[in-house]
């Protein structure tokens, strides 16, 4: 009680500490206001720089693209143009099978490792969790060309396998395992510790509490960074190159040599025909469409966790 | 030296007081829980009596969650968690005594502070979990103890025809009562509860104190609570812990509700609950 009292005590004085407080937030405040209508012009044109190439990349591309894409772009294997025929290209459908074979490849080799690394990581508090985990930040940020390097010496020297879809879908897999293991790391961290005391008040076991609970709830976290993953590799050029061997005809075989899309673009663009060089962009077109349609379905996923957790 | 005296007293009036209040279903012994050696709360004895709501009440670290913890040995999990003394359920230890860790938590259930039903389960799988996780598969089995023990928590009119909807779409009473009905289905002897309505509004508060009062034939509940008019109104007996000199919670008194508030032995007691302190 003796504390209210107190606080009433100086009403006269507290009256004009409040104009004073008013004055200045009033000047304050108009300042502010200033200050805050530049900097948001100044954004506005800081938006306006860093989307210009973007959308000029974008305009191009469809300028470009749009007019080779026929049904034989997508369903017939490429010729070599000839004199009397310079526009002679065929289509590109063993860039599209190849490119397909390699992510298919890469994903199972990848993603059921990456997750179970990944829950490892974020149930375990051990020693071998934190080097793991130090290794596989580390190879996320190594530059993509020294996994062709090492699918090189180890599956088509080492092993002796050959240039081959199986080296190069190994190449893309190393490259897609830290995303995966980190992003699955992130999701099941983020489950919140109470479920999983849920469910050992109900007498499960930790591994059931892992499985039954755990995962499905951080399900969607997971399958945003595996899609992610699959998107990053599909377009990488550099650890592919090395290993695959390319080729003219539609062949999913792990052992034979494969084309993928970034490789018929590397390929055709120093074509001396330019019937090849500009089917290059069509294919450029179709490997950004299907970046785009992936990271599209990856936000959507990513959307839907949202709706979950409010 | 006068602590000492205090727990002579208390366990003395425990195992008195105990023939009066019928059968027992956990005793506590000198428990005390430590984490990396500092200790949590200590002394702690007193019999928890079988078909009767036993609340344990005191101000902000006093030492109640972690008490209620330790009856299901949740501490477990934590690192440099350690549990003292004895803690005994139907007269065998919890710790030490001949029962798994999964079998004394099918025994003994636990709501918690906050809703937690899984967030990826329908109502149904909700309440059938713990017997689930526990190797129950029979489809016969599921729906009986799903349809029972969401009767018992007073949810099944509500959800009956929906029971194949997230839990998520529940509003925060009704996610707290899927979380009773969920421990209810593995018919536990006892049912802890850390706070259970301390995220709720009035009126889902209401609802769910009445629900523990129904559920007293079936099961002896032992509820933390910081609303002394909670404790009051729903409990039989009642422990007040308080945090001494040296931050660890320890137990002041353990007696009867009606004892505890109207004419407690410590004099502590009495400024807590009349609300001169905490």
């Amino acid at each position: 009680m003796s504390d209210m009292i107190e606080l009433n005590e100086p009403v006269e004085d507290g009256h004009l500490v409040r104009d004073e407080i008013r004055r200045i937030s009033k000047s304050v405040h108009a300042r502010r206001v200033t200050t805050s209508r530049v900097m948001m012009v100044l954004c506005g044109v800081a938006l306006l720089i860093a989307a210009v190439p973007l959308v000029m990349l974008i305009a191009e591309l469809i300028k470009n693209g749009l007019p080779v894409l026929n049904k034989a772009f997508f369903t017939s294997e490429p010729q070599t143009p000839t004199l009397i025929a310079p526009n002679a290209t065929g289509g590109v459908s063993n860039a599209i099978v190849g490119s397909l074979a390699l992510t298919v490849y890469a994903s199972v080799l990848a993603i059921p490792l990456g997750v179970l690394v990944g829950v490892f990581l974020s149930e375990s508090s051990s020693k071998m969790a934190s080097t793991l985990r130090v290794i596989a930040q580390t190879m996320a940020g190594a530059p993509s060309i020294l996994m062709g390097l090492f699918a090189f010496s180890f599956i088509v020297h080492d092993l002796n396998i050959g240039f081959s879809a199986l080296a190069g879908s190994f190449a893309l897999a190393v490259l897609m395992m830290p995303v995966i293991i980190i992003t699955t790391e992130i999701a099941v961290r983020n489950v919140p510790n109470s479920l999983r005391e849920a469910g050992l008040a109900l007498g499960a076991r930790s591994h059931k509490v892992s499985l039954r609970i755990v995962l499905p709830s951080a399900l969607s976290g997971i399958v945003t960074g595996v899609i992610l993953a699959i998107s990053r590799a599909v377009g990488e050029t550099a650890p592919v190159l090395l290993v695959i061997g390319g080729g003219f005809i539609n062949q999913w075989r792990p052992l034979d040599p494969v084309s993928s899309l970034p490789l018929s673009i590397f390929e055709n663009a120093k074509s001396q025909w330019p019937s090849q060089r500009a089917q290059v962009w069509g294919v450029a077109l179709v490997l950004v469409a299907f970046v785009f349609v992936m990271s599209l379905t990856a936000r959507i996923w990513a959307s839907r966790k949202q709706q979950v957790r409010n | 030296m006068e602590q000492e005296i205090m727990a002579d007293i208390q366990s003395k009036t425990a195992t008195t007081e105990s023939i009066n209040r019928g059968p027992i279903a956990m005793q506590l012994r000198d428990v005390a829980v430590s984490f990396h050696g500092r200790t949590a709360v200590r002394d702690c004895t007193f019999d928890i009596a079988k078909n009767r709501v036993t609340s344990l009440i005191g101000p902000s670290g006093s030492g109640k969650t972690t008490l209620l913890r330790a009856l299901n040995r949740l501490h477990d999990l934590t690192p440099g968690a350690k549990v003292t003394g004895q803690i005994l359920l139907d007269g065998v230890d919890i710790y030490r005594g001949n029962i798994t860790v999964t079998e004394l938590r099918t025994r003994v259930g636990m709501v918690f502070q906050r809703p937690n039903p899984f967030p990826t389960m329908s109502i149904y799988d909700n309440a059938v979990s713990g017997l689930r996780f526990n190797g129950v598969k029979k489809k016969s089995l599921l729906d009986e103890a799903a349809e029972s023990s969401l009767r018992s928590a007073a949810l099944w009119d509500s959800v009956s025809s929906r029971l194949k909807v997230s839990a998520s779409n529940l509003s925060g009473g009704e996610q707290q009562r899927l979380c009773i009905a969920r421990a209810l289905a593995l018919d536990p002897e006892v049912l802890l509860m850390d706070e259970p309505t301390s995220a709720l509004d009035p009126v889902a508060t209401l609802r769910i104190e009445e629900l523990m009062t129904s559920l007293k034939s079936r099961v002896t509940v032992v509820i933390v609570t910081h609303n002394m008019q909670q404790a009051a109104r729903i409990s039989d007996d009642c422990a007040f812990l308080l945090m001494g000199e040296d931050r660890a919670g320890e137990l002041i008194e353990f007696d009867t509700t009606e004892k505890i508030f109207n004419n407690p032995v410590d004099s502590r007691t009495l400024d807590y609950t009349l609300g001169r302190f905490g």
